[in-house]
């Protein structure tokens, strides 16, 4: 599996010369580098770990959902959002009503598309260079949609991601997409940060990646406490970015500007 | 009271009442057909939690969710209360908010209150949409707490809208319980569902207005009113 291969190489080789995953990551690495049949087999979302399974291990989750599978759950999805409006009161009759559950359940499942593809095969499309460039590479606002998976409302901001290459560039949309395929999921902001900083690292072994995201959440803002204007940040700093607070300061002034 | 009024106040004040070609669109203004006690309110309530959160459940499991992991164990459940509480201007009614605090105060020049903060839900996608509402309104003699003006636009926005309707509604509802010279309402929205899905504009806004009796009438009133509630 090209997963295995990569966090060996990186455990393995990098480890002592200022490691491209930072000492915070290094038991996740070791176990998922040792045993990766063990990883292989827990892969599928198995209900009977979903409990004990260790949360740093959540990021490594590709739950590969198919159009296929998106096509037979929609009779059942519809059903359930059509419960719903009777539930609340209304009538799932009345002709602005008649399509909803439809519309609602094809609408849910774009907003989790991310379930359905896989960052190495898809996303990145071997759209990775051999450059020798090892200045920092950002990309600022990136838009972001997310769902927040405690109240099913949606979280939108902005991403910035920025890296130091290691003889290796990726292509600069492909940023945007790695953003895109986290964030379609039933999120926390904390992990979708970190997520989008570790599927960089992995997939280019660069010298450092920084991730701050800027996050507006509608289950703060449309009910519960009601704060209009309240912005969440959350950042991920590995590598360079972490040990190096000059690398750190250069990055967050740049995204600032 | 400004001249070019003078004339044409009667008339004005029975066409926009007669011209209730949305009376049915009224109906959520009365109450008459949800008359049921406050306890029974809350039982209902209560029931329709269970139901929602299986619902929920079911959602989950289908988009390929692992209902048992520790961020969504709890989840059915927080997410039916939000669903609730988004939609809690069903139970609510015009008379029950205004709660008398209507006034008569000797006042006839426009009155206008803006940027009051609105969110609701599109009733097609079951995605919120969200924006600022600018309402104004020439009083007849009585004003209206201010306060009740964005509590009527709780009601009627708390609830599985479309925005041109809930504009609509906003009016109707201010000018049935103040019976006003004039009643003018504008909504400028961000609909989720056009930014986060679809054709995915994301600086896109809706602008929908409803303009009645004198607004709608005499165009120098209704100038005023779209001059002072814009935001420079």
């Amino acid at each position: 599996m090209e997963h295995s291969k990569q966090t060996q190489y990186s455990s393995n080789e990098k480890k002592d010369s200022g490691s491209v995953l930072n000492r915070h990551f290094d038991g996740m690495v070791k176990r998922s580098a040792g045993g990766t049949a063990r990883a292989a087999a827990a892969q599928p979302p198995g209900a009977e770990s979903g409990s004990h399974r260790p949360v740093m291990e959540s990021w490594r989750e590709d739950r590969t959902r198919s159009v296929e599978d998106n096509e037979m759950s929609l009779p059942s999805l519809a059903a359930a959002y059509t419960t719903i409006l009777r539930g609340l009161g209304e009538d799932p009759q009345r002709q602005g009503l008649l399509k909803t559950p439809w519309r609602a359940a094809t609408a849910m499942q774009f907003f989790t598309k991310g379930y359905q593809e896989k960052i190495i095969a898809d996303v990145l499309n071997d759209a990775i260079f051999d450059e020798d460039h090892d200045e920092m590479v950002i990309v600022k606002d990136i838009d972001m949609f997310s769902m927040c998976e405690h109240h099913l409302v949606p979280i939108f901001g902005r991403v910035h991601i920025g890296y130091l290459p290691n003889k290796r560039v990726l292509g600069l949309s492909k940023l945007a997409r790695i953003v895109e395929i986290y964030s379609r999921r039933l999120q926390v902001q904390e992990r979708l940060t970190k997520q989008i900083a570790v599927a960089i690292t992995e997939a280019l072994q660069p010298t450092g990646v920084g991730v701050v995201i800027e996050a507006t959440h509608m289950c703060m803002v449309m009910r519960g406490v009601q704060k209009m204007n309240s912005k969440t940040v959350t950042s991920t700093m590995l590598g360079v970015f972490r040990e190096d607070p000059k690398t750190r300061d250069e990055f967050l002034t740049l995204i600032r500007s | 009271m400004n001249d070019h009024c003078n004339v044409k106040v009667n008339d004005t004040v029975e066409k926009f009442h007669c011209n209730n070609g949305f009376s049915d669109l009224s109906i959520d203004t009365k109450k008459s057909e949800r008359d049921t006690s406050r306890k029974e309110d809350e039982d209902k309530s209560y029931l329709g939690l269970h139901v929602l959160e299986g619902a929920y459940t079911s959602i989950l499991r289908e988009l390929g969710e692992d209902t048992d992991r520790q961020g969504l164990l709890r989840t059915p459940l927080r997410a039916a209360k939000a669903m609730q509480f988004l939609t809690k201007g069903y139970q609510e009614t015009i008379s029950d908010i205004l709660n008398d605090a209507i006034f008569d105060e000797d006042h006839n020049e426009m009155v206008i209150v803006k940027n009051i903060d609105m969110f609701s839900l599109c009733e097609h996608h079951l995605v919120p949409f969200f924006g600022k509402v600018h309402i104004g309104y020439i009083p007849n003699k009585n004003v209206v707490g201010l306060s009740k003006l964005a509590r009527i636009v709780e009601v009627f926005s708390r609830r599985l809208q479309v925005q041109e309707r809930l504009t609509k509604q906003i009016a109707m509802g201010i000018s049935e319980a103040l019976q006003p010279k004039g009643v003018a309402v504008v909504i400028e929205a961000t609909h989720m569902c056009m930014v986060m899905r679809g054709v995915q504009k994301i600086n896109s806004r809706t602008v929908t207005s409803t303009m009645l009796g004198v607004y709608l009438e005499d165009p120098k009133t209704r100038e005023e009113f779209l001059t002072l509630s814009q935001n420079p």
